[in-house]
């Protein structure tokens, strides 16, 4: 297995009024070929400015981006633009992000007009292709995003990311204005297209199901800094960071027979704006102490399994101490979601 | 004045009528560039004191409009509400003058509506917000009282009353939301219309909201129904379920019959679609092809271009099955007479 992406300590802030707005903070980790790595996290965490850092829609204050070896962090001009070839995006809203004014055909054949390597007969020819990739009627090539519905709408979106066959994409919030049946469809055509040609992902989403349902290894971020790095379903089975924890169990389930105990967190996310040194969770989190309030390190604690908290052991501990005074039998349970669904 | 109070009283008579709430066979559609929409198409359903009913369904399924037509707060035109009863305690509110509605609006029904950012008024303090909501209803309150009264609501759900003169947008997504549930409380109503009022939220605030809306619910016998796309929220929230596509109910259950035993095949293509947080499938179960446009209808059962078990008859126009009640409180809305038999 290989490596394609390798980011190190990225930063980037915004100069805002008050200060500088710390929105990704001295994040680092790898992504192998054909992986999917899945960024959840609440609106305002760093997610999506991470996302468009890596790909070169925004310049990272600090910090260095490899892709497949070579340092992309500071390219310019012709390197640029081959690696745009090579890093697309899916954006979220389908709506907003085709120019209103193209049709799907246009859309999806900018990428190839702009890399000025096509003639018109194999332009013709790549339209059909891709149209049909991304599963839109070849009669809607002349149609507009307005006549179009979200499903659609969002696989137009996909076909023009695809087109340039680029190696990584990252896929930001793709299905979330997406309704349930429709949202179902997409994935499983992001998937198909995944397996065909080997691509690999960054899907950054908030909502936890599908993030699990479609990544190899999961990143958890809190206010620009990433808590905690894991397989897929190891997060799931065994969360360590208590905001994981608190987030994995505010999940509304639809298994109504076994109802989670919610660990309901007092307030909401402070200010990312120059923010104070430590644990930015520190101020909600049900464990915080007074050494909080120095700055966390990623730590491996099991195999693969990162987690930025200085008391994951002790509280892990005391989860199990908890769990064995009220039910000896029932250690099971101190999975997230307990895995007794495939009765 | 005396003709209102007697309103009030007859809206507050229990043991009168038989439901709480009882909508009847509502039809509402709505007329746009000469194209007739077919919004909702023949909805009933019963509620009782302090039950929560869930609405589920896709976009343009004719959740909000159903909701709408219960406050009668659809615009007309272009929408026109064709034929159907809504009884609340036994008073059919489509009978009752606008004047008598305006009472029964805030105080006996209310609203939470989706998007915390828009509900608001942007150039008033939300304390004025929330008092303005009591003072229209309690002429009789002094403005100190009334001011008593928004504080009091705004404690309630989690906002320090200090905060009384701040404006929207010094608040967050969440306590925005908190807000418009306070407004929508103050009055005490006895019904609540929800319409997706956690969407907008992120997950840990979303349990906070969910948590605080069953509190206050429990402390008052409130009724409400819930709007939303969230199986899931259902689950945590919801004592019935209605599962409503393309302007018809097609399953209507307790949440233990709809979760358990799902029947019409739409039912369980959404359960299909939803990667869960335990199982191990690779790949999800998608319903096939787009909602109907709700302007040209399928004819015969709306459903079945999308089904797997549609069949001829399933496509004739005088054909269209109707609420067929399977067992217990469950309802199903299907000609295939597997979906509607009961396991041994």
């Amino acid at each position: 297995m290989s490596t394609l992406i390798e980011v190190k300590n990225l930063k980037k802030y915004f100069q805002t009024s008050k200060g500088d707005l710390h929105a990704v903070d001295d994040v680092s980790f790898t992504i192998e070929k054909g992986h999917t790595l899945g960024v959840v996290g609440e609106s305002g965490c760093g997610k999506s400015t991470l996302g468009r850092t890596m790909i070169h829609l925004l310049e990272p204050t600090d910090g260095q981006i490899l892709f497949e070896g070579e340092d992309v962090t500071r390219i310019k001009g012709k390197a640029l633009r081959q690696f745009r070839e090579n890093a697309q995006i899916i954006f979220q809203d389908p709506y907003s992000s085709l120019n209103p004014r193209f049709t799907v055909k246009q859309t999806i054949l900018e990428p190839l007009v702009l890399s000025k390597r096509f003639s018109k007969a194999e332009l013709e020819k790549e339209a059909d292709r891709l149209m049909d990739l991304v599963g839109i009627d070849r009669r809607l090539a002349l149609s507009y995003p307005h006549e179009l519905d979200g499903g659609r709408r969002q696989r137009v979106g996909i076909g023009r990311a695809l087109a340039l066959n680029p190696k990584f994409v990252v896929c930001d919030e793709p299905v979330s204005s997406l309704d349930v049946s429709i949202q179902a469809q997409i994935l499983n055509l992001i998937q198909d297209l995944q397996d065909e040609y080997g691509l690999t992902f960054m899907f950054i989403t908030h909502d936890l199901s599908v993030v699990r349902h479609v990544s190899d290894h999961i990143c958890v971020m809190y206010m620009g800094n990433l808590v905690e790095k894991s397989p897929a379903k190891e997060l799931f089975k065994t969360p360590m960071h208590p905001y994981t924890k608190a987030l994995l169990s505010a999940i509304p389930s639809i298994d109504i027979h076994s109802p989670m105990k919610r660990i309901i967190l007092e307030g909401e996310v402070t200010s990312p704006v120059e923010p104070a040194p430590g644990c930015r969770f520190a101020p909600r989190c049900p464990y915080a102490t007074e050494a909080c309030h120095v700055d966390q390190e990623l730590r491996e604690l099991q195999p693969d399994h990162f987690v930025s908290c200085h008391r994951a052991e002790e509280i892990m501990k005391l989860a199990a101490k908890k769990q064995e005074e009220k039910e000896p039998a029932a250690e099971k349970q101190a999975d997230i979601r307990g895995e007794g669904k495939d009765e | 004045m005396k003709k209102k109070d007697h309103l009030t009283e007859e809206l507050c008579w229990q043991e009168e009528s038989e439901h709480f709430l009882s909508v009847k066979d509502l039809v509402v559609e709505y007329t746009a560039a000469g194209e007739v929409i077919h919004a909702v198409n023949g909805v009933s359903f019963d509620l009782e004191r302090g039950e929560t009913l869930g609405l589920v369904g896709e976009t343009g399924a004719g959740k909000t409009t159903i909701a709408k037509s219960i406050l009668r707060i659809l615009p007309d035109p272009p929408a026109k509400v064709r034929s159907g009863e809504i009884l609340l305690n036994g008073v059919d509110l489509y009978k009752i003058s606008e004047r008598d509605m305006r009472k029964v609006r805030g105080e006996k029904i209310s609203m939470i509506f989706q998007d915390p950012m828009t509900a608001l008024n942007p150039v008033m303090t939300v304390g004025d917000q929330i008092a303005e909501a009591i003072q229209l209803h309690h002429s009789d309150y002094s403005a100190k009282e009334v001011t008593l009264r928004a504080c009091e609501m705004l404690e309630k759900v989690g906002i320090p009353a200090s905060r009384y003169s701040d404006y929207p947008h010094q608040f967050s997504g969440g306590m925005k939301q908190r807000v418009v549930i306070a407004m929508s409380l103050a009055c005490n109503p006895l019904l609540i219309l929800a319409d997706e009022p956690t969407t907008a939220l992120d997950v840990t605030i979303q349990a906070q909201v969910l948590d605080m809306m069953k509190a206050l619910r429990e402390e008052q016998n409130t009724s409400m129904i819930l709007i939303t796309h969230d199986l899931g929220v259902v689950a945590e929230t919801c004592d019935r379920v209605a599962v409503v596509y393309a302007g018809q109910i097609i399953e209507l259950g307790s949440k233990e019959e709809i979760f358990d035993d799902p029947r019409h095949p739409y039912t369980l293509g959404l359960f299909g679609s939803l990667p869960t947080l335990t199982g191990d499938e690779t790949r999800l179960h998608p319903i096939d092809g787009m909602p109907p446009n709700p302007a040209d209808l399928p004819e015969g059962c709306a459903f079945h271009p999308r089904c797997g078990k549609a069949c001829e008859s399933c496509r004739m126009r005088d054909q269209a099955p109707e609420l067929v009640h399977i067992g217990g409180t469950h309802y199903v809305r299907c000609l295939d007479e597997g979906v509607k038999e009961r396991e041994a």
